[in-house]
């Protein structure tokens, strides 16, 4: 148990990766568009998001500068709002639940499943950009256990080994 | 008015204040988690409910933003109220750890409080546990965002009177809290407001850790000595040695502090500070006695006066002394030394803005409160990047600007923080805003959007005015400066038809050009605009240090005794002489400038320094250097081994303003008194100094028995001060003119009239040229919050912050000279100096100019200024 509580604290990591400072210039055209109104951070963020993904701290400070808003006030949008993420996503991401009836009904071999068949653990995101992993706590759904949630799909009454047969379905 | 009922008691209060308000005024009082008066009313901690009953109807409301209405019937402490709070507190302790015996803010903690007054049980529920970031990485300030109750108030400080926004409540739902962007450690103006402000101990200084807690600390309140704003400090002291600085909410400052005042006292205990005399033996300084000292000091002055006459003696007072020792130190110089060469810096900075005002206005100060900036519907600002130089005015700023919409309009040669508010940026070459501010006036008068009541019945000499203005079009004005015509009549109209507008200068050893003509167009503006004797209106005059306005009021000047009467004035004199027992020669004195100039010359051959340091801060280091090495005696009184004390023949350390009593004089007149803490003095203080010397040089009889006594003949002298007597000044402090025992203080100037009958406009000097060369860079010797003068060196708590910094410079410099940032380059004087430093590319540095904080002596910034020069070519390479 705790090391499930250990997982469900995992938060998806940081990026490691910066990004190089000639593809920061993207940028340059939706700070145009945007500048001079606060009211238009949103639509900035998701212009920005659009073009590379996700928006780790580079792109967000250079959004503060240019736009003029206080860095720490974007970043408090940006976690705010689940739509946006400041690290780089699968294209499908995998919320696994690990809450108490999930976890004793098969949750936990799914997640060793996962770890060993597409090579990410909890916050991880696979080399070829297709899932990230996320664990959750109960998602409320305990009579489907174990439960998994890709994208808005929620798949339950899970058998784990047709976990890497669900997966196939998400390319 | 409104009259309603609070718990039986009866109140009248104004039309909009809350409910709370009115509570307060009734002295009752409702508990408030989320609330300060500072702060837009939040509403998230419901702590706050009264039961209102009006129109026969009873309901439950926050007391916080509810407004107050007639005939309401308010009850704060029913039974049922007090369970419906004892529930919330309950709720709060639910996930609040209960570290309480190792938490910081123990015993001084409002949700402890609560919880003890509401006698709140065992909880009934499970207790949770979430985990939050803590931040122990941050310059004087630590979070521990586990205790956070998310008030809010921190946030809301930060960003809606500081305009700093460096914090923000990030993730969402229960896994919020407050963080900086990517939760990195503070990068901020370190007001340390937030932690004030925090109700629980989420927010604390870290000086308090492992220390003592606040509750028990003894408290002493004084004023800051930094700045001219007289902000009011508490020293909290544990074990007789300040550990916490604060400031009550009942000040005039409301409990707002910046970084200096707040955590720059240390260097009262820096490990250089001067205990004892020095003099100098075989040409090295070595530690003596005061009785040696003091000796050595009257025989060389009384020597030198003997064989020389007095005036080969001349004297340097500071912005730093208290009114009173400056008074004395006044005393000392003209009637014992007998000379009238006796200045100070700000008699070359700060004066040169205040003379502009008092032949026009009566008055050489700021017309009004700092506090009614923020109801003003226009401000505009001359040179003045209060960010930087008096921070807590740059938050009235703020808030006229979020909440009464005013329209900043800022006049500068830097891209200041407060041109990011709404209204207009005008950019000009340093020194010449009053070319904006004449061209301003004349499209007002052209466009007929002038007060004629103000004109015509208040003022005289429109006609010179108008005459003179001549030249001064918006267009030709723009053509001259570069700019745009129409950004100058959109700020010219946006002040005139402002219903209130204020005017804002500033004045640093940064200016030392003559800025008479600025403060003269800036009073021309307002008279004209009908924007004075009112309420949120009027000029303001910023000076550098905590008794800028004090030193003058004092006469630090060659010509000017206390209270601005002439030495020329044969009955002012008599009556000094009279009073003082001593003859006062009747010709002007030598201004520091020509002071130094007399000392190369050698006609000036003793020098008293008395809380100054030329040798850095001085325009023309090289004058002053070669100046004071042809003197035969300098003598240095100063806290600190500074470089000027260092070239002394004598120093004399004096104790620090937090060991003084004595009062300061605030940039808005406010006569204000500092305590010594329990502290034990080091040094001795400046007043004590002055009689030794006085009876060394054979005049026992300069001679006062305290600080008050000399307050007493003060007001028997100075006719502003005339009505001001310790008592009276207690703890709010009283604002000049008090002209007798019924005064109680003038916040706003000219309400009635003005003293000298009608208000004199000025004409405008002709329009001249601007320089507009290429191929070199303008260098703006500037200010940071962080420091004051070259004195905030002696900080640690400052330095560590704000180390010698940066050249700052524009993007589009820094790329033509292939710059990156960090990058070393040299600057080259047209005078052949030169100096290396590291270059940042900032927003705040306009293409051509070069930004460089002139506080730290290691820069010797002062090799490239001269007196008198308003902008200073400088060529960059890079090194
Ligand atoms: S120290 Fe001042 S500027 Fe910095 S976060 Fe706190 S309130 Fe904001
Ligand atoms: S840190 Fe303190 S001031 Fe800020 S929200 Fe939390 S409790 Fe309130
Ligand atoms: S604004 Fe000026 S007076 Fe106030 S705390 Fe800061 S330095 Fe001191
Ligand atoms: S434990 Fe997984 S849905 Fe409740
Ligand atoms: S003080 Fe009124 S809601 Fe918090």
């Amino acid at each position: 148990m705790q090391e499930r509580d250990a997982l469900l604290k995992k938060k998806v990591q940081d990026s490691v990766e910066q990004i190089p400072s000639d593809q920061l210039l993207l940028l340059d055209p939706i700070i145009e568009k945007y500048q001079g109104s606060m009211s238009y951070l949103i639509p900035a963020l998701k212009e920005a998001q659009e073009t590379f993904g996700y928006l780790p701290m580079e792109v967000q400070r250079k959004l503060a500068k240019g736009l003029n808003i206080p860095a720490p006030h974007i970043y408090g949008v940006v976690t705010f709002y689940s739509f946006f993420t400041v690290t780089p996503r699968g294209r499908h991401t995998i919320r696994l639940c690990l809450g108490t009836a999930c976890y004793v009904k098969g949750a936990k071999d799914m997640l060793q499943i996962i770890v060993k068949e597409v090579g990410i653990n909890v916050g991880e995101t696979s080399k070829d950009g297709r899932f990230t992993l996320e664990a959750v706590r109960c998602l409320g759904a305990c009579g489907l256990a174990p439960v998994m949630m890709i994208g808005e799909d929620t798949h339950g009454n899970i058998i784990p080994s047709a976990t890497l047969g669900i997966l196939e379905g998400y390319q | 008015m409104v009259t309603l009922t609070i718990d039986g008691v009866k109140v009248a209060v104004k039309k909009g204040s809350s409910i709370l308000e009115a509570a307060q005024q009734a002295g009752v009082r409702i508990p408030t988690l989320c609330h300060d008066k500072r702060l837009i009313p939040y509403g998230s901690c419901r702590l706050c409910i009264v039961e209102v009953t009006a129109r026969g109807r009873t309901r439950t409301m926050p007391a916080c933003f509810n407004p107050a209405r007639d005939g309401m019937e308010v009850a704060t402490n029913t039974p049922k109220l007090r369970d419906a709070r004892r529930l919330q507190l309950m709720l709060l302790l639910r996930s609040h750890p209960l570290l309480c015996p190792s938490c910081d803010a123990g015993g001084d903690c409002q949700l402890q409080n609560l919880v003890f007054d509401y006698e709140v049980p065992e909880l009934s529920f499970g207790r949770q546990s979430r985990y939050f970031h803590t931040d122990n990485d941050s310059n004087f300030i630590r979070f521990n965002m586990n205790l956070c109750i998310r008030c809010g108030m921190c946030v809301r400080i930060c960003e809606e009177v500081q305009g700093q926004s460096e914090l923000s409540f990030v993730g969402r739902g229960i896994e919020s809290e407050v963080s900086t962007d990517f939760d990195r450690p503070l990068d901020c103006e370190f007001c340390g407001q937030c932690a004030s402000i925090c109700p629980v101990g989420a927010i604390s200084s870290k000086w308090l850790v492992g220390t003592g807690r606040r509750f028990e600390l003894q408290n002493t309140s004084t004023v800051c000595a930094f700045c001219s704003l007289g902000c009011s400090l508490t020293l909290g002291e544990k074990d007789g040695k300040t550990v916490y600085v604060t400031s009550s909410e009942d000040s005039a400052n409301e409990g707002n502090l910046c970084v200096k005042g707040r955590y720059g006292w240390p260097f009262a205990y820096s490990e250089s500070r001067l205990t004892k005399p020095l003099v100098r033996k075989n040409g090295s300084l070595v530690e003596t006695t005061w009785d040696e000292a003091i000796q050595t000091v009257a025989e060389k002055f009384g020597a030198i006066k003997k064989s020389s006459g007095p005036d080969s003696l001349a004297a340097l007072g500071s912005q730093r002394l208290t009114n009173e020792e400056a008074f004395v130190f006044n005393r000392l110089v003209r009637t014992v030394f007998g000379t009238n060469n006796l200045d100070h810096a700000g008699g070359y900075a700060y004066r040169s803005v205040t003379d502009g005002l008092a032949p026009m206005l009566g008055y050489a100060a700021s017309t009004n409160q700092i506090r009614e900036i923020r109801d003003a519907k226009a401000v505009l600002l001359l040179g003045a990047d209060l960010t930087e130089t008096h921070p807590i005015a740059k938050n009235e700023i703020n808030l006229a600007s979020a909440r009464k919409k005013a329209k900043v309009i800022v006049v500068d040669s830097i891209r200041t923080k407060l041109s990011y508010r709404e209204g207009f940026f005008l950019s000009v070459p340093p020194g010449s805003e009053d070319l904006i501010v004449n061209s301003m006036l004349k499209f007002i008068i052209d466009g007929g959007l002038l007060d004629r009541a103000s004109v015509d019945l208040r003022s005289e000499g429109f006609e010179e005015l108008l005459a003179s203005l001549k030249d001064y079009t918006p267009e030709n004005v723009a053509a001259v400066l570069g700019l745009d015509a129409n950004l100058i009549k959109a700020a010219a109209t946006a002040y005139a038809k402002a219903e209130t507008g204020v005017i804002i200068l500033s004045e640093g050893l940064n200016r030392y050009h003559d800025n008479s003509p600025l403060s003269k167009a800036a009073v021309n503006l307002a008279l004209v605009t009908g924007h004075i004797g009112k309420e949120s209106c009027g000029v303001y005059v910023f000076g550098e240090k905590a008794n800028a306005q004090g030193a003058l009021d004092m006469g630090l000047t060659p010509e000017l005794l206390p209270g601005y009467h002439s030495v020329r004035d044969e009955a002012a004199r008599t009556k000094f002489e009279a009073l003082w027992n001593g003859q006062i020669p009747a010709s002007p004195g030598m201004s520091a400038q020509d002071i130094f100039k007399g000392a190369e010359n050698g006609s000036v051959k003793g020098l008293y320094v008395v809380g100054e340091n030329p040798v850095d801060t001085y325009p023309n280091r090289q004058q002053v250097e070669n100046a004071l090495g042809k003197l035969d005696f300098l003598v240095v009184q100063d806290m600190f081994l500074s470089s000027t004390a260092n070239r002394a023949d004598v120093v004399l350390p004096v104790s620090a303003p937090y060991e003084k009593t004595g009062t300061f004089t605030s940039s808005e007149r406010r006569i204000q008194k500092l305590n010594p803490s329990s502290k034990p003095i080091q040094g001795k203080p400046d007043l004590e100094i002055f009689m030794s010397l006085a009876a060394g040089m054979g005049k026992p009889e300069l001679s006062y028995a305290g600080y008050s006594e000399v307050m007493s003949e003060i007001a028997g002298v100075v006719p502003m001060y005339s009505g001001v007597s310790y008592e009276k000044i207690g703890d709010k402090g009283l604002v000049w003119p008090c002209l007798d025992i019924e005064d109680s203080g003038t916040p706003i100037l000219y309400e009635g009239g003005f003293p000298i009958g009608k208000a004199r406009l000025a004409a405008a000097k002709p329009i001249g040229t601007v320089s507009r060369s290429s191929g070199s860079f303008k260098l703006i010797p500037c200010v940071l919050k962080f420091h004051s003068g070259s004195f905030s060196e002696w900080s640690p708590s400052l330095m560590e912050v704000c180390p010698p910094g940066f050249a700052e410079m524009s993007r589009v410099d820094m790329t033509d000279l292939g710059l990156n940032d960090g990058d070393t380059i040299k600057i080259i004087g047209n005078n052949g100096q030169a100096i290396s430093l590291k270059a940042n590319e900032s927003r705040r540095a306009l293409q051509g100019m070069v930004l460089v904080p002139y506080h730290f002596s290691k820069n010797k910034l002062n090799s490239f200024t001269d007196w008198g020069s308003t902008e200073i070519v400088i060529q960059v390479e890079k090194a």
